[in-house]
């Protein structure tokens, strides 16, 4: 059991060090978060937006720029989650493959960066919550947190996924920003008159929209959405993983690299050399074929 | 290490074309080619991170790979890089991996982020990780590209002392310089190693 958890904890531990030295990530976090969502607050009129809420079935008249407010929160949530495990996964891919050769168990270093990303999700989850309810009261202020913290570990998964195929860092960002856009453009119904067909519930945060609408602007509890919001966090995770086990695999016969069953003790050392003059002279006595 | 009969193409270009290597105890082996020899492709498939398109490789106990370009999480120190390692390696404690450090004189970098290390210190820290398990089969890819000279006298007083306590070293490379200091020396050309004659044996 401690030969699992010391290996757990190590990669968590690091895993976390690499993202608290994302500085970028750390600026986005602080500041995009309030400043995206406060301008959606401000900037956009008060007007009622009249929408039948799928996930419960009421009609509902939110006001114009809570509900923009709310999608911005989503927006903010995703592309932070999604940009930081695009980063980790796109820089730290090779080293996991080296440590993976190495012989670190893949299962502790996969278990490792789910940990950071839920860990991360709820941080930033939290953070966009408590911002929200500066500006005004959901009605069910822990169901947004909620919502927000699945849709940050989707897009987390989606960042990793995108991390394991592409081969620029362009490439990646551009692929998380126009997921967010499409994904959330096309659900608000203040920016889309087809915010209500039917095809806006296979979008990656449908879920969690549905979820976050309630908890702003209703009472009635939503598992069903919140279900299928952890459902696409699956469905990506396991790509994720896919594309994680393929760029760790090693193509060496199993039994070539016979594992040490036990730990090797330190106490081999560095052969002492044979001579101490220059390093060419110790060819004199080299056998060569 | 045994290699039998590798062959390998990248869509139609064909870059191996029947590679055999046997690879002994106690000898230090290089392999020299032109660039675009396929020297890289075939130290990937040696340590198997590349499948071959026909062929085998097998390896007879604990090996080491250095990679040719320098892999490291540049978000984390020296020290936590060893420890990482420390862990994939099962190893109880970092001391062969110290003398290593000595050895390649980075010793007072530990607690650098790999990120903001120089060239030359970021490859010596990638030798010291494929090194620091005293692994019996040994790859370098390129191994002292940014080295300075005297880094460079002491990588290859390493290599020859590891070759005298019984390892297998091979290293690879475009430059042909240092080839008396091999036990065997052959070149990549045309996708098959051919013998080639070590300098002053």
């Amino acid at each position: 059991m401690r030969f699992h958890w010391t290996r757990f904890a190590l990669a968590t531990g690091f895993a976390l060090i690499e993202h608290g030295r994302n500085r970028f990530a750390m600026v986005l976090v602080t500041l995009f978060v309030p400043l995206w969502t406060t301008l959606a607050f401000v900037a956009m009129p008060d007007t009622p937006a009249h929408m039948r809420l799928r996930a419960t079935g009421e009609t509902l008249a939110p006001h114009g720029n809570e509900l923009t407010e709310l999608s911005g929160a989503l927006n903010a949530v995703t592309l932070i989650t999604g940009f930081m495990m695009f980063a980790a996964t796109f820089s730290g891919n090779s080293f996991d493959r080296r440590l993976a050769m190495a012989g670190y168990p893949r299962a502790h270093l996969v278990l490792a960066k789910v940990t950071a990303l839920a860990l991360i999700s709820a941080a930033v989850a939290a953070y966009a919550t408590a911002v929200t309810c500066l500006a005004w009261t959901p009605r069910q202020p822990l169901l947004l947190a909620a919502a927000l913290f699945g849709a940050g570990l989707t897009y987390g998964a989606l960042g990793v996924g995108f991390g394991s195929v592409l081969h620029r860092e362009v490439e990646g960002m551009f692929a998380i920003v126009m997921t967010s856009i499409i994904d959330l453009a096309l659900q608000n119904p203040v920016t889309s008159s087809g915010a209500d067909n039917p095809l806006t519930r296979y979008l990656p945060s449908y879920g969690a929209m549905q979820a976050s609408t309630a908890a702003g602007f209703s009472t009635s509890p939503v598992p069903r959405h919140l279900a299928i919001q952890f459902t696409w966090f699956a469905g990506a995770a396991l790509i994720a993983l896919v594309g994680f086990r393929r760029s760790t695999r090693s193509t060496l016969p199993v039994t070539a690299q016979p594992p040490d069953p036990k730990p090797r003790n330190g106490d081999f050392s560095l052969p002492a050399p044979r001579r101490t003059a220059e390093p060419s002279a110790s060819l004199s006595d080299t056998e060569t074929p | 290490m045994e290699v039998r009969d590798v062959h390998h193409a990248y869509r139609r270009r064909v870059v191996l074309r029947g590679v055999d290597l046997r690879l002994r105890a106690g000898v230090l082996c290089g392999i020299v080619g032109e660039n675009g020899a396929g020297k890289s492709t075939l130290l990937k498939i040696l340590s198997g991170e590349l499948r071959p398109s026909h062929g085998t490789v097998r390896h007879g106990g604990r090996f080491g790979y250095c990679p040719q370009h320098v892999v490291l999480n540049d978000a984390l120190t020296v020290r936590q890089h060893l420890r990482f390692l420390q862990k994939a390696y099962r190893l109880t404690d970092l001391r062969y991996a110290e003398q290593v450090m000595d050895v390649l004189g980075f010793a007072g970098y530990a607690d650098e982020r790999a990120g903001i290390l120089s060239g030359g210190t970021r490859q010596k820290l990638n030798v010291t990780l494929a090194l620091m398990h005293d692994p019996q089969v040994l790859l370098l890819d390129e191994p002292y590209q940014g080295f300075d000279w005297d880094t460079y006298q002491r990588f290859w007083d390493l290599a020859v002392r590891l070759r005298d306590a019984g390892r297998s070293v091979l290293v690879v490379s475009h430059l042909a310089y240092d080839t008396e200091r091999l036990d065997e020396l052959w070149r990549l050309d045309g996708g098959l190693l051919h013998p080639d004659r070590v300098e002053g044996a």
